[in-house]
C-alpha cells in the first residue's frame, strides 16, 4: 500500500474541509460567475475544453484577441507580415506586457510555448494542431529535440514563424502564451501554484468541485482591472445557477439550454438579459453515399425548401435561435450579410421530388435519421415534416453520443441534423473543415471541385478582402447546389445584474472581464 | 460474539471484491467510449484516437487493464482520471470523499430521532386527529420526489424569502435545505415502521402487566415499549442508509454540494470511468460498513442472533 497517497488524500480533505469552512463573505468588488463544472486543466499547454477555456481566456493570451463583436484586435502581437510565398509570418510583439510573475514578456517565451504544446508526453491540447505547418514541428513531435526549428526569435520584440506550407490564418489562432522561466521557478507542476500568463487576471485557487478564483493582475498592460478578481462557481445545474442568480448569489449566468426558457420567459430578467448567436453553424446533413436518392441535387433542394425555421425557431428553441441560410454565422470572419434566405416553400419542395421521379415520394425507400436524446424533439419534427411535404419515409434513431459522432465522422450516417462550432473566428473554420472534400469533418460526404479549389486558394491567400470573396463564393457554390442548408444559430442567453457594467457577451462566449466594473 | 465478528469481516472483504469485479465488467458495457468522448466533434482522427488510448492504457488486453486496475486500487490512487488532466482520481475525489458520508450521516441520526419521536406520538395517540394528522404529513413527505421538494424550499426559502442560501457548501446554513430534504423520506420511514411496532409492542401481555402495576404512561412507554420497538427498527437502518445515499445523487447536484453523488454524476456524463468505478466502490464500503454495524449492533442487543449463527456454524 502506498501510504503517502493515502495520507495526501486525507489531507486533501481535511483542507477542504479547513478552507470550506472559513470561507466568509464574498469581497466587496469581486465578479461571481457560473461554470457547469471542473475544468479539466488550468494549464494553457494540455487546454482542451470549453470550461477551461472560460476561465484561461482571463488568464492568457495569444497574438490577437477579439472585441465585443468577434473582430480580431491585436493583443500581444502589435503587427505582422507574411513571409515570401506565404511561408511564414513576422510578428512584432508587444513591448511593455508583463506575466503574472513580474518578468516580462518577449519573442523567446512564445516560442517556449510552441515547443511546450509540442514536445511529447506533454499531452498538448487543442492548440497544439496549429502548429503543424511550421518548419521543424515534426521532428519537436517525434521527440527528435525540443528545438522548434522554424520559430526565430530576431530580437526581444520580433520573432519570425518560417512553415513548410502556407497558413495565412496562422496570426488569428487563439494561442495562449506562457511565462518560459515559470517552470524553472515553480517545477514541472507549476500550474498547481501559480499562473503563467499576461491576461488581466491570475489563477489565485481552484477548489476543486467548488470555485475557480481569479484575482487582479496589476500592471496588465491593458489597464489594470478594476475590479478586485472573478470567482467562478461550479454550478452543474442550470436551474440552481438562475436561482442563486435571483438570490443574489451569482452577478453573472450564462444559462445552460434547460434554463434559457425561464430566462426568457420572466419578466423579472428584462432588463439583465443579454443575447448573442453563437459562432456554431447548425446544418442539414444528406449523405448521398448512404441514401442513393440525395445523390440528386433536386431531392436535397427539396428536403432543404422543406424546413419551416421560423416553426422551428418558436416551436423547438422558444425563440432562443436565429435562422441560418448559409454555412457562415456573424461574429466570424468572412460572414456574408447579404447572403440570400432560403424560402420555406412546400409547394415547390413537391415538384421538385416528383420531378426527381418521386411523386408524392413514391419509390423513396425509407431513410434513418439518427440523433442523440438531447435533439429528440427537433428531429423528430423535422422526420414529420419530409414525411408530410414530401412522403419521405423517415425513422428517427435515438443513439448514444458516444457512437453516433463517430459513426456520422465516418460517413455512415444518411440524415441527420448537427453542427459545428468554431474554434477562432473565421469562416474558413467551417467552410474547411465541415465542407472541403478531403476533410475528416465532411460528414454529409459531400464533394465539389470547384468548392475545394476554392478553399485550397482561400488558404493561401493572405488578403483578407480579397480571401473573404473566395468564402463568400465557396458558400454561394455550396447552398446553391444543396449540399447542405443552413438550419439556425443558438442563441446564447445570460443575465447579469444591473450594478455590473462592462461584460460583453461575443459570438465565442464571454469577453474576459478585464473591464468589468461592479457599483455596489 | 468476537467470532461472529470476524466472519462478517472477511465476509466484507469477499464482498468488495465482488464489487470491484462487477465495476469493472459493468464499464466494458457501457455504450460509448471514453476517447470518443473526449474528442467529441473531432472524433475520427485515427491516429489521434491511437494515440490517446495508448496514454490511458485502454489498448492493452482485458486481463492486464483487470490486474492494473486492482494495483491501482491497492497503492491507494485508483489509477488516473481521464477528464483531468494528469491527476489520479483520490486528488479528484479527495474533496468530496468526507461530504457525503457527512451529510447521510447527519441526516439519518436527525431522521432516527425525529422519526422516532413522530411514531410514538402517533401510536399513542392511535386514532386520534393527531395520529391522522401526522401520518398524512408522513405520506406527503414520502410522495413528494426529493427534487420537487428541494425546488419548492429553495423557491420559499432561498428566493422568496431570502433566509437560506440556494447552494454552495462550507457554511452550517448551506447545510440546512439540503439535510432537510434528506432528512424528509427515512423520517417519514421510520415514524411509520414506529408506530406499527410501537402498536403490536403496546398489546402485548408485559405492557399489560406494567400498566396494571401502576406505572405511568411515560415510563410504560420509554421504558418497556420503545426498547423492545428499537430492535426490530435498527435492521432497516441499514436499509434506509442505503437509499439516503442514492438521495445524495440527486440532493448534492441540485444544492451544488461537492461531494461523490454529484462527482458520479458528472464523471458519469463525461465518461470519466475511473472516477465512476471508484465512487461505485466508495458506495459499496459505506453500505456495506453501516450494514455490518447494524447487524453488530443488533447481535450485541439480541443474544438470540449471534448465539443462533455461532450453534448453525
Amino acid at each position: 500500500m502506498n501510504r503517502p497517497t493515502i495520507r495526501a488524500m486525507l489531507r486533501g480533505t481535511a483542507m477542504a474541509g479547513v478552507v470550506a469552512f472559513s470561507a466568509s463573505a464574498v469581497a466587496a468588488q469581486e465578479l461571481r460567475t457560473n461554470i457547469p463544472a471542473d475544468p479539466g486543466m488550468i494549464d494553457p499547454i494540455t487546454y482542451s475544453e470549453l470550461v477551461a477555456g472560460d476561465i484561461l481566456d482571463n488568464v492568457y493570451e495569444g497574438f490577437v484577441g477579439i472585441d465585443a463583436e468577434g473582430n480580431v484586435v491585436p493583443a500581444l502581437a502589435t503587427s505582422w507580415e507574411g513571409l515570401d510565398g506565404n511561408l511564414g509570418f513576422r510578428f512584432t510583439l508587444r513591448e511593455g506586457v508583463t506575466f503574472h510573475s513580474g518578468r516580462p514578456f518577449t519573442a523567446r517565451d512564445v516560442k517556449f510555448t510552441f515547443e511546450q504544446l509540442l514536445i511529447p508526453g506533454n499531452r498538448g491540447g487543442l492548440n497544439a494542431r496549429y502548429l503543424d505547418p511550421i518548419v521543424g514541428a515534426q521532428a519537436v513531435k517525434d521527440g527528435e529535440t525540443t528545438d522548434l526549428e522554424g520559430v526565430v526569435v530576431i530580437d526581444d520584440h520580433t520573432l519570425e514563424v518560417r512553415f513548410s506550407e502556407p497558413d495565412v490564418l496562422f496570426p488569428i489562432y487563439p494561442f495562449y502564451f506562457m511565462d518560459a522561466g515559470v517552470i524553472e521557478e515553480h517545477g514541472e507542476d507549476w500550474f498547481n501554484r501559480v499562473s503563467a500568463g499576461t491576461g488581466p487576471f491570475r489563477i489565485e485557487a481552484w477548489n476543486r468541485g467548488q470555485e475557480v478564483v481569479l484575482s487582479a493582475h496589476e500592471g496588465y498592460w491593458g489597464g489594470t482591472p478594476q475590479i478586485d478578481g472573478v470567482r467562478f462557481v461550479i454550478v452543474p445545474t442550470g436551474d440552481t445557477a438562475v436561482s442563486m442568480y435571483e438570490a443574489g448569489e451569482l452577478d453573472l449566468v450564462y444559462a445552460a439550454d434547460t434554463a434559457i426558457r425561464r430566462i426568457l420567459r420572466d419578466p423579472q430578467f428584462d432588463d439583465e438579459r443579454i443575447t448573442a448567436p453563437a459562432a456554431q453553424i447548425q446544418y442539414l446533413g444528406m449523405n448521398g453515399n448512404v441514401y442513393e436518392p440525395f445523390q440528386d441535387a433536386r431531392v436535397r433542394e427539396a428536403m432543404c425548401l422543406s424546413l419551416d425555421r421560423e416553426a422551428i425557431i418558436q416551436g423547438i428553441y422558444e425563440g432562443a435561435a436565429f435562422p441560418l441560410y448559409g454555412q457562415i454565422t456573424p461574429g466570424v470572419a468572412g460572414y456574408n450579410p447579404d447572403f440570400p434566405a432560403m424560402p420555406h416553400d412546400p409547394d415547390r419542395a413537391r415538384a421538385l421530388i416528383a420531378e426527381a421521379g418521386y411523386p408524392g415520394g413514391e419509390g423513396l425507400p425509407p431513410v434513418k435519421m439518427q440523433t442523440t436524446e438531447p435533439n429528440r424533439n427537433l428531429n423528430l419534427y423535422l422526420a414529420s415534416q419530409f414525411q408530410d411535404i414530401l412522403g419521405l419515409p423517415v425513422e428517427v434513431e435515438i443513439v448514444e453520443r458516444g457512437v453516433f459522432i463517430p459513426a456520422m465522422n465516418a460517413g455512415e450516417v444518411a440524415l441527420f441534423h448537427w453542427g459545428w462550432s468554431a474554434g477562432f473566428p473565421d469562416a474558413l473554420y467551417f467552410l474547411s473543415q465541415v465542407w472541403y472534400g478531403p476533410s475528416p469533418y465532411n460528414r454529409a460526404r459531400w464533394q465539389n471541385d470547384a468548392y475545394d479549389a476554392l478553399i485550397v486558394q482561400a488558404q493561401a491567400t493572405a488578403d483578407e478582402r480579397e480571401r473573404y470573396a473566395l468564402y463568400h463564393e465557396a458558400e454561394r457554390i455550396l447552398i446553391e447546389d444543396f449540399g447542405t442548408c443552413g438550419t439556425t444559430m443558438r442563441m446564447q442567453v445570460a443575465v447579469k445584474k444591473p450594478d455590473v457594467e462592462g461584460v460583453a457577451l461575443t459570438p465565442f462566449r464571454f469577453l474576459h472581464f478585464g473591464d468589468v466594473t461592479i457599483n455596489r | 460474539m468476537l467470532g461472529y465478528a470476524l466472519r462478517r469481516i472477511v465476509g466484507l472483504i469477499g464482498v468488495w471484491f465482488v464489487a470491484i469485479v462487477l465495476t469493472f465488467v459493468a464499464v466494458q458495457f457501457v455504450p460509448g467510449d471514453p476517447i470518443v468522448a473526449m474528442l467529441s466533434d473531432q472524433s475520427g482522427d485515427r491516429a489521434l484516437e491511437a494515440r490517446l488510448r495508448a496514454e490511458y492504457g485502454l489498448d492493452r488486453p482485458l486481463w492486464v487493464q483487470f490486474v492494473d486496475y486492482l494495483r491501482n486500487i491497492a497503492n491507494g490512487s485508483f489509477g488516473l482520471s481521464f477528464r483531468y488532466a494528469q491527476t489520479p482520481v483520490s486528488e479528484v475525489i479527495a474533496g468530496g470523499l468526507l461530504i457525503t458520508p457527512l451529510l447521510a450521516l447527519v441526516s439519518i441520526s436527525i431522521a432516527v430521532m425525529l422519526g422516532v419521536l413522530l411514531g410514538v406520538f402517533a401510536a399513542v395517540r392511535q386514532n386520534s386527529w393527531a395520529d391522522t394528522a401526522v401520518i398524512l404529513v408522513l405520506v406527503t413527505g414520502i410522495s413528494i420526489p426529493n427534487f420537487a421538494m428541494a425546488a419548492f424550499l429553495v423557491y420559499v426559502f432561498a428566493i422568496q424569502l431570502g433566509w437560506l442560501p440556494v447552494a454552495g457548501w462550507g457554511r452550517l446554513d448551506q447545510m440546512l435545505l439540503p439535510v432537510a430534504i434528506l432528512v424528509i423520506p427515512p423520517t417519514a420511514y421510520i415514524a411509520r415502521l414506529t408506530r406499527t411496532y410501537m402498536l403490536e409492542v403496546l398489546s402485548r401481555d408485559y405492557i399489560r402487566t406494567a400498566r396494571a402495576k401502576g406505572l405511568r404512561q411515560r415510563l410504560v412507554i420509554y421504558r418497556h415499549a420503545l426498547r423492545n420497538t428499537l430492535v426490530p427498527l435498527l435492521t432497516t437502518v441499514g436499509i434506509i442508509f442505503g437509499g439516503l445515499l442514492s438521495g445524495t445523487f440527486v440532493v448534492e447536484t441540485i444544492f451544488n454540494i461537492p461531494g461523490l453523488g454529484r462527482m458520479a454524476i458528472e464523471s458519469i456524463f463525461a465518461r470519466d470511468y475511473p472516477v465512476t468505478m471508484t465512487i461505485v466502490l466508495l458506495f459499496t464500503v459505506f453500505y456495506s460498513l453501516i450494514n455490518l454495524i447494524v447487524d453488530l449492533a443488533y447481535a450485541a442487543l439480541d443474544p438470540r442472533i449471534r448465539l443462533g449463527q455461532e450453534r448453525g456454524t
